[in-house]
């Protein structure tokens, strides 16, 4: 049996040095406190907002019967699709042998995780009853894709907390007889969470391939999820969704997103947390060249999406297109696709552009075009039903958000945000264990040669 | 387009004119009788007629809840309609006028006098007059009678009309008859109006498309045009004249539009498949989990031993 | 302390033999659970099974609402919670033997109104919600506008139904696509597939919410209407039971509507009151179905405005406002 790389001192060495650095972010400071006391007031006063829609209904939103999916639906599309970056970071890179990943697959996830469990909640805040919601499990039509959604979307967040989870494991070990002054409840759930690891190489086997079957099981998952969602739209027979390739056009979309949303969170976690040594420039510079990549592949399909119905212009994809292209959300379109696509493209393939402070620039840029794309894709069609709209009050004909609806879905927002930091403030944000021995197989080979 | 206006024109002063005027029966037509005597099962037949016919205008009799029309249905309690001898009634209800559409071809005359016979359990002034015999003026003194038969040799149905006085029959001749089908919503008209030869047949032709029920069977009725002249004559004889019509339900077959239990079963299939592939894998997971915790508490005891 | 257990593999065979042991009384464990908790089970059920057939063969003789005299057993006697499981389970069944259709002649429309207004009185709905709507139509700039009246056609194919995660709307034997609002969650996806904008939604309080309360709910009439559920034309399924035609047929003065029973083939003119035949009908007019390219397959035909009666005039436009 070959000297198992997890006895060595030099591994331990390098354990301890990353550790320290790792777990100086761990701890309930002043910081962490202002900051959750923030978002958990102003999640109270969207909340709030969320009564009112219980008490009076949803007329309270700017949703009618033409328009009667709005901005919940979009940020629920818009959740489900950024959740997917877990999927893209940790498996399709992770399999095909990517090494620079392996800071990052932990935010990738915990990104994954937050998203995907808010955008369940998303979707009970669109619901006229959501206290019925238990009937979708009693009652449940088969035959009806928000039914395969939300069995997708509930196995993908398991899978996604559980690829976070896994990883973390070894770590909890490592950081539970590191955590003194922190608060007892902290040592407690990290000797719980921790099952008795004691770094035995049997441990990492059975930990390996525990995280060989949620990686291949969490692909076809990801690309369910997000099909599905797709199909939500492609299903009804409504020109402008009536679309073969929705399922591809928004997994495409949904790397791009993701990708922003790495990209920021990495910054931001770099500059905070002091972790410069570990998410280096490399790393930005690598991950810029993901979010060109899969912003080119996301322009391929919507070059497909609008060029095919716009070259035979049938009459109601005509409408629609014209209200996309000239129409009322002339400036909104292009704004999403010219700043939030195509310039940002053209703009990381300079080099220098993808230095970390561009690169999260860009990324801002793309993150949020790609949640005004969602409503794109989301409410003008349905302001153009086959049949005319008629008879109504004029509130009926055009919608536009109301304050209370875009009060509810910041709540949402803001339980991503509280999720993101209770994941990473509490447990390290990036894998020690994993980068350790990153570190320590690099010297080994050095001192081979 | 000109035509139009001045039709229209014409048909709005006789509109005005209806609403000022009273509606008057021709006195030939007052004396209509009912034929039975009214008892509760002829008012209870009626008072589902009613409801089903009357009730969207006239609303429920002695509660005034009628339609706000002009000219007011109004409520058939009242004396307002009251009044009306009973041949009033039958000929207001058969004819129509303005929006009260006319209920000949929905409502046979018998449909028609339990309707009355309701109606006038609103009134107790009211003592009821019957014509015990059913006669006609072209045959005084008889009983006219209608037998109605399918001659499925030459897919037609032949109403044949007799006069019978004491033992003595004779053919009614020259008689217009109408026949009809019983339907959910009314009786629609076969073929057309015929009038009988010198042997009171009248001969109708069966249209190709004659659904009756799953053996074919269809309700028909026979009706002199002209029930002054010919009496009040119809005689409901379930004839085989119709196409069987098996009725198929519509929710019978899979499809992704029905219940669970007829969904495709592909669709069935594919979901369960997935989820326990899915479900297996986590649990799979799991054990190894598990296991992580069996082995650590193995060294763990083993170490603490030493 | 890991440090000194941390040994390299000598003890492999020792743990995979802790590991065996362990899964196995993991099994053993599990097995145990499941056969206590299917035991369990059981015994509730046949519990309940004896329970419920206790009182089977106790009758009481019951004055219904028209007044006959019925003997019902005993326990189906349930205050007014039966009325509504009655109401529900007619309600989904639908009538045997019917094929419900209708025939709108536009030629023969000219925008009364009278169908939209009898329709939301029957279903207490406010002037802007619709179960049925007249339209102003115009194919293209060269043809002309007529009037189309638009109830829910109720197709045989159909998209919202489809779609529906909890089967609150549904598809019946006699064609009916019905809404149950005692099941429907409000997720609004059969508003966003139905091509014809046929259904509505209760964005805030029904008009008559508290008239209705205390109303046993009538999955056929769709009265108490509900805060956060869809409603839609039922073809009048609670008139169509007692063999009336629907509100909005009989409410017409310009011989719009037809409705009647396919299996029959013949339809019911609800102005005239008279009965033709239903595939004579579309023949000789040149029927045709809304939308017949999508499949959806409606059971509403049209018969296209062609010799209209009236002269198109749109007239006042009326000015709906939305109430609280």
């Amino acid at each position: 049996m070959a000297r198992s790389l997890y006895n060595t001192d030099l591994y331990r060495e390098k354990l301890e040095s990353v550790s320290a650095d790792v777990l100086r972010n761990v701890r309930i400071n002043k910081g962490f406190l202002v900051w959750m006391g923030i978002l958990t007031i102003s999640l109270a006063a969207c909340l709030y907002a969320y009564t009112i829609q219980l008490q009076k209904g949803l007329g309270v939103t700017g949703l009618r019967d033409a328009t009667s999916w709005g901005m919940y639906i979009a940020t629920f599309v818009f959740f489900v699709a950024t959740s997917l970056i877990g999927m893209l970071i940790s498996s399709v890179l992770g399999l095909s042998g990517t090494k620079w990943i392996k800071p990052i697959t932990r935010i990738a996830e915990i990104i994954a995780v937050a998203f995907a469990a808010v955008a369940g909640l998303v979707i009970i805040s669109d619901m006229g009853r959501p206290d019925r919601f238990p009937y979708l499990f009693l009652y449940g039509r088969i035959q009806s894709p928000i039914l395969w959604d939300v069995t997708v979307v509930t196995t993908y967040l398991f899978v996604s907390l559980m690829l976070w989870f896994i990883p973390l494991i070894p770590d909890l070990a490592i950081s539970k007889s590191r955590l003194e002054g922190r608060p007892g409840f902290l040592i407690k759930i990290y000797e719980i969470l921790s099952v008795k690891w004691v770094n035995h190489d049997r441990q990492f086997q059975i930990m390996h391939q525990a995280m060989r079957i949620l990686l291949i099981l969490i692909v076809p998952l990801a690309f369910a999820i997000h099909t599905v969602t797709s199909w939500l739209f492609a299903v009804t027979p409504r020109a402008g969704w009536d679309s073969t390739i929705f399922g591809p056009y928004f997994i495409s979309g949904a790397f791009v997103s993701g990708t922003a949303a790495v990209i920021i969170a990495m910054y931001f976690f770099r500059e905070n947390y002091k972790l410069q040594k570990y998410l280096t420039d490399f790393h930005f510079e690598k991950i810029g060249r993901v979010l060109a990549l899969v912003s080119i592949i996301y322009i391929y399909f919507n070059i497909n999406e609008f060029i095919v119905p716009g070259y035979k212009l049938k009459t109601h994809e005509a409408i629609h297109l014209k209200e996309l292209f000239t129409g009322h959300y002339a400036w909104l379109f292009w704004g999403v696709q010219l700043a939030g696509l195509v310039i940002p493209v053209a703009l990381l393939l300079i080099k220098r552009m993808r230095k970390p402070l561009p690169l999260l620039l860009i990324s801002i840029v793309v993150f949020a075009a790609s949640w005004f794309k969602r409503y794109l894709i989301v409410v003008p069609v349905q302001g153009h039903p086959y049949l005319p709209i008629q008879n109504v009050p004029v509130e009926w004909m055009v919608y536009k958000p109301t304050i209370i609806e875009t009060s509810v879905t910041m709540a949402s927002m803001i339980l991503v945000l509280m999720i993101i930091t209770i994941l990473s403030k509490l447990f390290p944000v990036v894998p020690i264990w994993e980068i350790a021995e990153e570190e320590a197989t690099v010297n080994e080979e050095i001192e081979h040669k | 387009m000109r035509s139009i206006i001045l039709i229209l024109t014409f048909l709005h002063l006789v509109f005005q004119s209806i609403q000022g005027q009273e509606w008057k029966v021709p006195d030939d037509k007052k004396g209509r009788l009912s034929t039975f005597a009214f008892d509760d099962n002829t008012r209870m037949a009626g008072q589902k007629l009613y409801t089903l016919n009357c009730m969207s205008c006239h609303g429920t009799p002695g509660k005034s809840n009628y339609l706000n029309l002009v000219p007011a249905p109004g409520d058939p309690a009242t004396e307002k309609i009251q009044r009306n001898n009973d041949g009033e009634i039958f000929y207001k209800i058969s004819v129509g006028r303005g929006q009260m559409p006319s209920f000949r071809s929905v409502l046979t005359s018998d449909e028609v006098w339990n309707i009355i016979s309701y109606l006038r359990s609103f009134n107790k002034l009211y003592r009821q007059q019957v014509k015990s015999v059913i006669s006609s003026t072209a045959y005084p003194g008889s009983t006219i009678n209608m037998f109605i038969e399918h001659i499925s040799s030459d897919t037609s149905i032949v109403v044949t009309a007799y006069a019978e006085k004491e033992s003595s029959r004779v053919p009614v001749t020259e008689a217009g008859i109408k026949l009809y089908v019983h339907r959910t919503f009314g009786h629609q008209v076969v073929d057309e109006e015929k009038v009988t030869d010198k042997s009171g047949r009248a001969v109708f032709r069966i249209p190709e498309k004659m659904h009756g029920d799953s053996d074919g069977n269809i309700l028909v009725s026979a009706r002199f045009s002209d029930e002054d002249v010919f009496g009040t004559s119809s005689k409901d004889t379930v004839l085989a004249a119709g196409i069987k019509t098996i009725p198929v339900s519509l929710v019978a077959e899979r499809a992704m539009w029905n219940n669970v239990r007829k969904a495709p079963i592909w669709i069935l299939l594919t979901y369960c498949l997935g989820v326990i592939v899915a479900l297996s894998f986590i649990v799979l997971v799991m054990v190894k989990i598990r296991d992580i915790y069996i082995v650590g508490k193995y060294l763990e005891n083993k170490a603490s031993e030493n | 302390m890991s440090e000194e257990i941390n040994k390299p593999g000598s003890d492999d065979q020792e743990i995979d033999e802790t590991l065996e042991s362990s899964r196995r009384d993991f099994l053993k464990k599990v097995g145990l659970v499941g056969a206590a908790s299917v035991a369990g089970a059981a015994a509730v059920y046949s519990g309940y099974r004896f329970e419920k057939n206790k009182n089977k063969g106790d009758t009481v003789k019951v004055l219904t609402e028209d007044n006959r005299l019925v003997e019902v057993s005993k326990e189906e006697i349930n205050d007014i919670k039966y009325q509504v499981k009655s109401f529900q389970t007619k309600g989904r069944d639908g009538i045997k033997g019917k094929k419900w259709v209708m025939v709108i002649d536009l030629s023969k429309c000219r925008n009364a109104r009278k169908c939209v207004n009898a329709c939301q009185s029957a279903h207490h709905l406010r002037p802007y919600e619709y179960h049925i709507n007249t339209l102003v139509m115009q194919e293209s700039v060269n043809t002309p506008k007529y009037f189309m009246p638009k109830p829910c056609q109720h197709c045989d194919n159909p998209p919202c139904v489809s779609v529906c995660p909890v089967d609150a709307t549904y598809k019946r034997q006699d064609g009916i696509v019905l809404i149950d609002n005692e099941r429907c969650i409000g997720c609004r996806f059969c508003m966003a597939a139905c091509p014809y904008s046929a259904r509505m939604f209760h964005w805030q309080e029904p008009m008559n919410a508290e008239e209705d309360k205390n109303k046993p709910y009538n999955v056929e009439l769709n009265v108490p209407q509900k805060k956060g559920t869809i409603s839609k034309c039922l073809f009048s399924a609670d008139r169509v039971r007692e063999n009336a035609l629907p509100y909005c047929v009989s409410a017409c003065p310009n011989g719009v509507f037809y409705f009647g029973d396919e299996n029959e083939d013949s339809v019911t003119n609800g102005t005239t009151k008279e009965t033709v035949s239903f595939s004579e009908l579309l023949e000789k007019n040149g029927a045709y179905r809304l939308m017949a390219e999508l499949g959806t397959k409606p059971r509403v035909y049209y018969l296209p405005p062609k010799n209209r009666i009236f002269d198109f005039t749109e007239g006042e436009k009326p000015e709906y406002k939305e109430t609280t």
